[in-house]
């Protein structure tokens, strides 16, 4: 079950003969996935991608000192409310996972298993030189490196930590990416 | 932990990503009803072995590093790592840098504070008092920008001194700041001392007696929650702290509630101190003449010998001990943190309450979690 | 008390195992104590010599001279002293009494010593990894001869 759900799963092309077994005289059979393929692309798609730039909920959880920082741009005065970017605590609620710190070995279950939890479409983002190169625990004997091949990562903050202004500019690339679907997220890319 | 359970018992995990926890650790709760039979805590979700990296760095390349095992403490965090280089290395700082260095490391007890403060309030509940402190929050980080360069992790202490001057019209910022939290503080105190539900949730909630807090080692304000006046700055006088006149914040209670108005009080003793080390600060140069090494140079061979310094953080007894082996880098550090203790007293003190009160008692030790793991 | 009567009680309280007593400065004593008698040391402090609160515990990996020190720094909330005892282990078989039974949190700072150096404490109530996660136990990161520090799989290093 977790291994279906991440994000390569829907990036495979959906099993056809299964259809045209199961197709009955006069009647269209579809599967959600493939109203999802021919939505991709169409303007309804665009309509769609509005509507989730414009409310890109995240998941609030403080690893690190960036985790700090994502609280302070979570609420007043920095406030992201107003993009329509709401903290939210349960991964089941939330569009956005943001990698705020150092991934430990101990720690990188559990963020897979967040990052399943959590369901599509939806966009992880690094915070943070930790979660990009390591920071300055590159060399640590716990920690996972190199965590851009493991999650499908679109936007990378670089600072240690960012500014909670750095992290809303993040949030804003990411919109745009979305606006003109080179996210990775949605699974434009083939 | 038993994890056997029987029949009408529950385990729970709570964590290692839970809203309620200001960072990765689990804590698996064994409930019979709604009341705590037994817990367990699990950490080193974010452990870094900063220890053992902190050995590879010569000694001013660890000051960026002993920044990050608390990210809410950073300058107390450097002060007890280059007080402990000082007093290997037989260097005396001068005046101006020490009264520099109180100021910063009170301006950061304070920020620290606000923020337990704030995220306390946002665990039981009272999602709109966590925006108060925060927006005050902000301010205190705009007076240790404009000082040391960054909000959080600022690598500004250096060993003999400090690396730059109180930038100009940091006086008159900090007064506008302090007048701001001052009035904050008041209105707040109002807020929720007045408010029925909070005292239901927080009275007599999660008690420690001194002499429990004493046998499991907690330090900070949860010991002084419990009327024992222990303060590092008050025991054994660090910096300018004997010149400066500050009393240590008790309460008696030693319940959640006191936890938070010890924390209060120690913010207002704070502004306290601020206010006299501005008035009495001396002028005069950073650094100290005799400075056996340049201050800039990468490489500092300090002599052969071992130290234990230590320093009050904002959450307790801050000590590192440093081993030296006359080379170019330390041969062995231990950081002793306060956390480390205080989240070795959780599952005793959560034991018979009720799930509920668990978020308000873990969250009001204010656990940086990072610095116990480290 | 002061840091005088302080070791000359320890001196004539235990005379064969404890060692190399001193005062390094105003406010820290060390001492060297004999491995197999730490707990009667540590017990006689606390209840005696009003030591009632223990910073902090560590180990120590002096690899020159194939020892493992263990260091306990005790301290106490009424008088601002610190001292400093230490206990020699064989590097190959480091094994001590474990002081749980004395000071309370102790338990978490024997744990992390023996995840992080292999310190085995004998009466243990909890002896298992604490932060490090179970495929690293074993390999003992802290000593001086662990090998995969640095790590060197980090490649998006500028």
């Amino acid at each position: 079950m977790a291994e279906e759900l991440t994000s390569q799963s829907y990036e495979q092309p959906a099993p056809k003969e299964q259809a045209q077994e199961e197709s009955i005289p006069g009647v269209i059979t579809t599967t959600s996935r493939e109203i999802n393929e021919f939505l991709k692309k169409t303007k309804i798609q665009d309509i769609l991608n509005w509507g989730r730039k414009n409310s890109l909920w995240f998941m609030s959880q403080p690893m690190g000192c960036c985790g700090v920082e994502l609280i302070v741009a979570g609420v007043a005065p920095m406030d992201t409310d107003r993009f329509g970017i709401i903290p939210r605590n349960s991964p089941r609620q939330a569009d956005v996972m943001i990698i705020s710190g150092y991934v430990t070995r101990k720690y990188f279950p559990a963020l897979k298993r967040l990052w399943d939890q959590m369901p599509s479409p939806k966009w992880v983002f690094c915070v943070g030189d930790c979660s990009i190169s390591g920071g300055p625990f590159y060399e640590s004997y716990s920690t996972v490196q190199n965590i851009d091949e493991i999650f499908p990562i679109d936007v990378f903050v670089p600072g240690c930590p960012p500014r909670p202004e750095a992290i809303i500019q993040g949030f804003v690339e990411i919109q745009k990416k979305i606006e003109t679907k080179k996210d990775r997220g949605s699974g434009y890319e083939g | 932990m038993d994890t056997n359970i029987g029949p009408d018992e529950m385990l729970i995990h709570m964590g290692p990503h839970h809203i309620a926890q200001p960072g990765p650790f689990r804590l698996n709760v064994k409930l019979k009803g709604e009341t705590v039979q037994d817990s367990d805590v699990e950490m080193g979700f974010i452990h870094k072995g900063i220890e053992k990296i902190l050995e590879s760095k010569t000694y001013l390349q660890g000051i960026p590093v002993v920044d990050r095992a608390c990210y809410l403490a950073a300058l107390t965090n450097e002060e007890a790592f280059v007080g402990c280089v000082e007093k290997l290395a037989g260097i005396e700082p001068t005046e101006r840098s020490q009264y520099i260095r109180v100021i910063v490391e009170e301006l950061s007890r304070i920020q620290s504070h606000l923020l337990g403060y704030g995220e306390y309030t946002e665990f039981i509940g009272f999602m709109t008092m966590f925006f108060y402190p925060m927006t005050v929050r902000e301010k205190i980080l705009d007076l240790l920008e404009m000082t040391t360069g960054a909000r959080i992790t600022h690598s500004y202490l250096r060993f003999g001194g400090v690396r730059d001057d109180l930038p100009e019209g940091f006086e008159a910022k900090c007064k506008e700041a302090f007048a701001l939290l001052r009035r904050g503080l008041e209105e707040w105190g109002e807020l929720m001392k007045s408010d029925t539900i909070y005292r239901e949730r927080t009275v007599g909630v999660g008690v420690l007696t001194p002499d429990t807090a004493k046998e499991m080692g907690v330090t900070g304000p949860p010991l002084r929650a419990t009327g024992v006046d222990f303060d590092i700055r008050k025991d054994e006088p660090y910096l300018v702290y004997d010149d400066l006149d500050f009393k240590v914040c008790t309460e008696t209670a030693g319940d959640v509630y006191a936890r938070i108005w010890v924390r209060v009080a120690e913010i207002y003793e704070s502004m306290y101190i601020i206010e006299q080390a501005l008035d009495q600060m001396p002028s005069g140069p950073l650094f100290p003449e005799n400075l056996p090494y340049d201050r800039r140079a990468p490489v500092m061979r300090v002599p052969e010998g071992e130290v234990f310094h230590r320093v009050e953080d904002p959450r307790g007894e801050m000590g590192m001990y440093m081993v030296s082996d006359g080379s170019d880098k330390p041969y062995r550090v231990k950081i002793r943190g306060p956390v480390f203790p205080t989240m070795q007293a959780m599952p005793p003190l959560i034991k018979d309450s009720q799930l509920a009160d668990v978020v308000a008692i873990v969250g009001s030790l204010d656990p940086c979690v990072s610095e116990a793991d480290r | 008390m002061e840091a005088e009567k302080i070791i000359d009680s320890l001196n004539a309280k235990f005379p064969d195992t404890i060692s190399d007593s001193q005062i390094e400065s105003e406010k820290r004593i060390s001492a060297y104590a004999e491995a197999g008698s730490i707990v009667e040391i540590c017990r006689y402090l606390k209840d005696e010599l009003q030591f009632d609160h223990l910073s902090s515990e560590t180990a120590v990996d002096l690899i020159l001279k194939d020892e493992i020190e263990v260091v306990y720094h005790l301290s106490s909330f009424g008088q601002p002293l610190v001292l400093k005892l230490k206990a020699r282990l064989p590097r190959n078989n480091p094994e001590i009494e474990s002081i749980t039974s004395v000071y309370w949190d102790a338990n978490w700072y024997e744990r992390e010593a023996y995840e992080l150096f292999g310190v085995q404490y004998r009466n243990h109530p909890n002896l298992r990894n604490l932060v490090l996660p179970d495929e690293l136990l074993g390999d003992w990161p802290l000593r001086k001869d662990y090998e995969d520090f640095p790590q060197k799989t980090a490649k998006n290093l500028v």
